[in-house]
């Protein structure tokens, strides 16, 4: 298990350190001018120097990064002030530390993505779940149907329809806003609530249809007759033996879609406002905001990648015949 | 003030053209201020809003306390939902109009606008100086007084040599954003870093720049006469910043106040509280009722549901508004449709005029351009940006918030604002040129796709081939902004920094001033241009120089054409009705956070 861990995470670190060069270049590489942004009118030679020397601009890409990587571990004094590890720099935008913004935006993200995730999961297992028992059943074919349309339509679609019907027109659910578990937690889970429903819907659409079709497959097996012809009772076989061979593959799929929730948190939080990491990545794109963009992809990029050595030590549980090394 | 970043702000998508109807502000208690818009008759051609000059007031009018507002009572908090979060709490950095509106809450200026919350009418007062300021010198020198009673947020008094310290540190290396007239002013150059570096090293400006010769006079030593300069004393960075609590590039996120709130907590691009600064002193303030106990600030609300929020006002939305950022785009034609709104309904004009630029340096005939305008689809780009609610067809390159507004329209746009592609037709004969091809250049946000598609079918009827050229929205302005940059035609605007075209003809028509990133984005370079602004600038008296502005601006669109105005800007958006005194300030193209009440 330690082996396992010392070489997922050195593998991760490689992963982070060249995620964040490649960023660095591929900002580089737009002609945009972020020191545009910040003059105002006064984008005269002399101003815009100085904006460059502030933001750091004047030195050379390679200079810049390894300035940046090392001040994530050692702290920056940069023009504008002191910046103490962990130091992603200040905005370009509003000199704020994009570590107190990372800081502050990080659990909405979080929130929607457990939630969301606790969501499409329920939904969509639960549903593949009782369409396989109910094989060729009606409560089959429209869990089909609507899997098929779930899969079909988009966040930034649904989203404005469900909070005009359900929040603007009839008044039963929260439009949505940010958690603040420590002095909300109701109000945080009603205001949760919309967001991660409808963020859900392409996701359960897939899990529902992945379950329902793993465990027909499943089904069918022979350790699974075998049971049977054993005695055992339905529900048992089912639930013992079928949904068990089943879940690897699920857990599979949903360690592949780590990316994608958070991508799906995103544009959550774009399409009901809610102050995220997505919400602070669009900004930080819209507004060439090389820090910004830098420590929120280095802080997605982390996510994703312990969640997925998270998901790969779960499988040892889930199937006794893995062992980790 | 930046348009760039207030383009970024606003989500101008189409949403169709509207009923002049919707151009109007109804407001039973007597808010949206000058507001009152009225039809000129003439739909969507021209100006439809009446705007009211601002006028200097006397040492009468800068006397506080602020004229009550009929019905209003003190108490309550009024939530502000802006879709946009403020890049500058420093007064010193703030220029764009939301950074400048939400930092009226909690700090001071020598002068500022005193709106009447009922008629609209604006004045410029003494703010914290007990008048606009005494000229002397052939308007070289301008001496101010401090009234008495001022105090910081933690009852330290306000005085002079904090208003220097204050003026002193718009030279720091940190300070790039905000205005630099005062900084260029007082040592007569744009490289004024060089004369002084700002007070970090321990230096001060000699008394022959600024001096104070006791704790309540503030004398001003500009290089050359200003007449504008009681205007200048109104943007955010004219006011005083006390040393003991000055914390240099940090002070952007948490500055001390010295208005009627201060800040309580601040999450950049989120949320900013303000509660009420208890040592501020009504008696000493002309323009700030200050009747709410707090201020809820919501920063990055996502359209259109700031809109939706502010039309449906359930529960503590009936107490918001939104003093800056408009209507979404697809909202305007509900506010627009249903009377329910009309009493809540704030239409008025923002300083703002957007203009096409055609390149001189590539599209030298004169002719050439002229066809270029009588091609031009004014009416067509008006309905693709969103229809009269996002703003009225203009001419004029200053526009109609500027002293001395005057309409001119040599070309006969308001008449034919779909385009004449036969006269331009014939003045490319005229011309010579038998195959027009131009570059249009624009940012690909939705709505500049959509009116890139537009411009290219107007073109084609008079025979021009405009070849489209998409730039990603954040490279935009700096490849435009290049000198040599390839392009025939692209789109800018420009508002102007106080009610005077001081603050539009010069830095936008200077052909002294071409460089990359200038804002002379056409590059025109008229020896008579620029010879009478430096005429015009010289003239003390600001009437007449405005009235000379609207000359000199006409010539230029009569005998150069280097741009092509088409939209006044405008603020359109509602309000809940839980709210009282919501007036506007045309100065910024905003509400005005200084007279709302909660009912």
């Amino acid at each position: 298990m330690l082996r396992f861990l010392v070489r997922r995470v050195l593998g991760a670190a490689v992963i982070l350190v060249l995620i964040s060069f490649v960023t660095y270049l591929l900002f580089f590489a737009l002609p945009s001018d972020p020191a545009l942004l910040s003059c105002g009118k006064n984008c005269n030679p002399q101003n815009l120097a100085l904006i460059h020397k502030n933001l750091g601009l004047d030195k050379p890409i390679p200079v810049q990064w390894w300035n940046y990587v090392v001040g994530i571990f050692a702290g920056r004094h940069l023009p504008l002030g002191n910046c103490p590890a962990p130091c992603f720099g200040l905005s370009f935008n509003n000199d704020t530390s994009v570590w107190s913004l990372l800081k502050d935006r990080y659990p909405t993200t979080l929130s929607l993505a457990i939630g969301g995730s606790v969501t499409f999961l329920v939904i969509g297992v639960g549903l593949g779940l009782i369409s396989a028992w109910k094989q060729g059943s009606v409560f089959d074919r429209v869990a089909s149907s609507i899997s098929l349309l779930g899969q079909s339509v988009q966040i930034y679609f649904i989203g404005p329809l469900a909070i005009y019907l359900f929040s603007v027109q009839l008044g039963w659910l929260d439009r949505g806003h940010d958690p603040d578990w420590t002095s909300d937690p109701v109000g945080s889970l009603t205001g949760l609530v919309l967001p991660c429903l409808i963020m859900s819907v392409i996701f359960w659409s897939n899990y529902s249809r992945q379950t329902r079709s793993l465990m027909v497959e499943q089904l069918s097996e022979e350790h699974v007759r075998t049971a049977r012809a054993k005695g055992m009772g339905s529900k048992y076989v089912f639930f013992r033996y079928a949904l068990r061979g089943a879940m690897g593959p699920i857990v599979t799929i949903f360690g592949i879609d780590l990316g994608s929730v958070f991508g799906g948190a995103i544009i959550t939080e774009a399409t009901f406002g809610l102050h995220g990491l997505g919400n602070l990545a669009v900004s930080a794109v819209l507004q060439s905001d090389l820090p910004l963009e830098m420590g929120v992809m280095l802080v997605g990029a982390t996510s994703i990648v312990f969640f997925n050595i998270l998901i790969d030590a779960c499988y040892a549980f889930i199937d006794p015949r893995i062992r980790l090394a | 003030m930046n348009k760039r970043r207030a383009y970024y702000a606003a989500a101008m998508l189409s949403a169709g053209a509207l009923a002049l109807s919707a151009c109007s502000s109804g407001n039973s208690d007597g808010g949206g201020g000058s507001g009152k818009s009225t039809s000129s008759g003439g739909g969507a051609n021209g100006a439809t809003a009446s705007v009211q000059s601002v006028t200097l007031g006397t040492a009468a009018d800068s006397t506080g306390p602020a004229p009550a507002v009929a019905g209003a009572k003190s108490g309550g908090t009024v939530h502000d939902l802006e879709a946009s979060g403020v890049n500058h709490l420093d007064p010193a950095q703030a220029y764009v109009n939301q950074e400048q509106v939400i930092g009226q809450l909690f700090s001071r200026q020598l002068t500022n606008y005193k709106i009447d919350a009922k008629t609209g009418k604006t004045v410029l007062v003494g703010d914290l100086a007990t008048d606009t300021g005494t000229s002397s010198d052939g308007g070289k020198t301008w001496t101010y007084h401090l009234k008495d009673g001022l105090k910081w947020q933690d009852g330290t008094p306000i005085t002079s040599d904090q208003v220097k310290y204050g003026i002193e540190r718009l030279f720091s290396s940190y300070e790039t954003a905000g205005p630099q007239y005062l900084q260029q002013w007082l040592t007569g150059s744009s490289s004024f870093r060089k004369v002084y570096p700002g007070p970090q090293g321990g230096k001060s400006l000699p008394d022959s720049v600024i001096a104070t010769p006791d704790d309540k006079t503030v004398v001003f030593h500009f290089k050359a006469p200003h007449s504008d300069a009681p205007y200048a004393m109104a943007l955010s960075g004219s006011g005083p910043i006390l040393k003991a609590k000055d914390t240099g590039p940090k002070y952007d996120t948490a500055p001390f106040s010295d208005g009627p709130y201060q800040i309580a907590s601040y999450q950049a691009g989120k949320a900013l509280e303000l509660v009420r600064n208890k040592n501020w002193d009504p008696k000493t303030d002309p323009i700030r009722n200050a009747y709410p106990d707090k201020w809820d600030i919501q920063l990055g609300v996502a359209q259109p549901g700031l809109t939706q929020r502010l039309e449906a006002q359930s529960g503590e939305d009936k107490d918001s508004l939104a003093l800056v950022a408009p209507a979404d785009p697809t909202q305007t034609s509900v506010i627009a449709g249903d009377p329910k709104y009309k009493s809540r309904l704030v239409s008025n004009y923002q300083p703002f005029v957007d203009v096409f630029n055609i390149n001189m340096t590539r599209v030298k005939d004169v002719k050439v351009r002229q066809a270029i305008m009588y091609a031009f689809p004014m009416q067509q780009v008006q309905t693709a940006l969103g229809g009269p609610p996002q703003g009225d067809l203009g001419t004029s390159l200053i526009g109609p918030t500027v002293q001395g507004f005057k309409s001119y329209d040599p070309y006969g746009k308001l008449t034919k604002p779909q385009g004449d592609p036969a006269k331009a037709k014939e003045l490319l004969k005229e011309a010579g040129v038998t195959h027009l091809k131009l570059t249009y250049a624009f940012s690909n946000q939705p709505r500049w796709v959509t009116v890139a598609t537009t411009l290219k079918n107007a073109f084609a009827k008079a025979g021009i081939d405009l070849q489209t050229k998409a730039i990603d929205s954040t490279a935009y302005y700096t490849l435009i902004g290049k000198v040599n940059n390839p392009y025939d035609l692209y789109r800018t605007g420009w508002g102007a920094d106080w009610p005077n075209a001081s603050t539009v003809i010069p830095p936008t028509q200077d052909g002294r001033l071409v460089a990359d990133n200038d804002p002379n984005y056409s590059h025109l370079n008229d020896p008579k241009v620029n010879s009478e602004i430096d005429r015009i600038n010289a003239i003390a008296d600001p009437t007449q120089a405005s009235s000379e502005w609207e000359k000199l601006a006409e010539y230029i669109m009569k005998n150069d054409v280097p741009e092509i105005p088409y939209e006044y800007d405008k603020y359109y958006n509602v309000y809940g009705d839980g709210l009282g005194g919501v007036s506007y300030n045309t100065p910024l193209g905003t509400l005005s956070p200084n007279t709302v009440f909660v009912k």
